[in-house]
């Protein structure tokens, strides 16, 4: 190899290493990202979002769990309601029954003691 | 006034319409006759074939007539309103005192027929929709309130033509009208809407070994009532009311409708607002 190659060589070498520098100085690598302000209020506003839902869904929860509680017991008073009123009802319809037709007086039969001559008689049946 | 006077469940009965002669009364007077018939195909005791025979023969029907139904229900219903004083379970006991066959083939005196042990009275009858089923050993007799039942029914049938009174050997009921109805020689009773019965031991009375017997079961001994009134009236919202408080009456229960009591001693009692 000659004086002047090594020469060519150095000069591209140089050239390059040149070129890199500069990419590299032009590119700021020390310099840190400046945040956008925008970006950082979204953010914040992410996590408050967050904490909102995870509080209104514990809120939830809790008045769904007193719903479904709320939900039963109501249930249950109307179960027994209407076992009472089905109750009542038979009773009063056993008594009506009774009154109507056994030896209570029901639709209070229409009668009076009369000196007519009988149209027909009752006897021991 | 049209009268029509024929037998039927064993006793005379009587039916009185308050309606013109002609073709639409005719109709409902034989009508009335046919549901009689009917409805004592369904509870007559004394015939083979009829419902309750089969029920009483097998222990169970699954697919009774609603009438059959309809009168066991009440039955059961007087049962429990009159404290057991009424009871559809009386057959036993009834045929056990010599009342096994229609009352005009009872012997007026069975001497030699020993009497066996009383019968057992209040046994169970369950009623499922159109399904009936006694407890082993239990039979019905529905001969008073089926009377009254039929009495109820066909005044409700006649009542579509005119004002009417049923009386079914003594089980009356009344639609519309005024209608004097002897009680005792001295007694009348006018009666306008509902029903009247009487309950004895004046009547379907006849001797076995000597002693006297009578049709009226007391469910608590299973023999007939001993003592007690002759015989008991009862007015009521209906024929099978009536039936049933003269029934209950006659064994000492205290009923708060208008009744005439003729006393063991003869005497006449008017009671219920009756005076």
């Amino acid at each position: 190899m000659t004086d002047t190659s090594r020469r060519l060589y150095a000069v591209v070498i140089a050239v390059v290493v040149f070129f890199v520098s500069w990419a590299t100085v032009a590119a700021h690598p020390w310099a840190t990202a400046k945040a956008d302000p925008r970006l950082t209020a979204l953010a914040q506003r992410e996590q408050r979002l967050r904490a909102d839902a995870k509080l209104v869904q514990q809120v939830v929860d809790s008045r769904t769990a007193a719903y479904h509680s709320a939900l039963r017991a109501r249930r249950a008073q109307i179960a027994a309601a209407k076992a009472q009123a089905a109750a009542a009802q038979a009773r009063a319809l056993r008594v009506s029954q009774s009154t109507t037709q056994a030896a209570q007086p029901a639709a209070a039969p229409d009668v009076r003691v009369v000196n007519l001559p009988p149209l027909t008689i009752t006897r021991t049946s | 006034m049209l009268r029509r006077v024929f037998s039927a469940m064993g006793t005379d009965v009587e039916l009185l319409l308050d309606a013109k002669p002609g073709e639409r009364s005719d109709r409902a007077l034989d009508r009335a006759v046919a549901e009689f018939e009917r409805l004592e195909q369904v509870m007559s005791r004394f015939r083979d074939e009829s419902e309750l025979s089969g029920l009483n023969r097998n222990g169970r029907i699954a697919d009774a007539s609603t009438d059959l139904v309809r009168v066991v229900e009440l039955a059961l219903q007087a049962r429990e309103s009159t404290g057991g004083r009424f009871d559809p379970t009386v057959h036993d006991a009834v045929v056990a005192a010599g009342y096994d066959r229609t009352f005009d083939a009872v012997a007026p005196d069975t001497t030699g027929h020993p009497f066996g042990a009383p019968a057992r009275c209040g046994g169970g009858v369950r009623v499922r929709g159109h399904s009936i089923e006694l407890e082993p050993g239990i039979r019905l007799d529905l001969g008073g309130i089926g009377k009254g039942y039929a009495a109820d029914r066909v005044a409700d049938l006649l009542a579509v033509v005119g004002s009417c009174l049923v009386n079914a050997g003594g089980d009356l009921a009344v639609r519309g009208g005024s209608w004097p109805v002897g009680v005792t020689d001295d007694v009348t009773l006018e009666l306008t809407r509902g029903g009247m019965a009487t309950s004895g031991r004046d009547r379907r009375r006849w001797l076995r070994n000597g002693e006297e017997q009578h049709h009226l079961i007391d469910p608590a001994t299973g023999r007939p009532a001993a003592g007690g009134p002759i015989r008991v009236t009862v007015v009521a919202g209906s024929a099978v009311a009536a039936e049933v408080a003269a029934k209950a009456a006659f064994l000492g229960l205290d009923v708060d409708l208008p009744h005439v009591v003729v006393t063991a001693d003869g005497h006449t009692v008017l009671a219920g607002g009756l005076s």
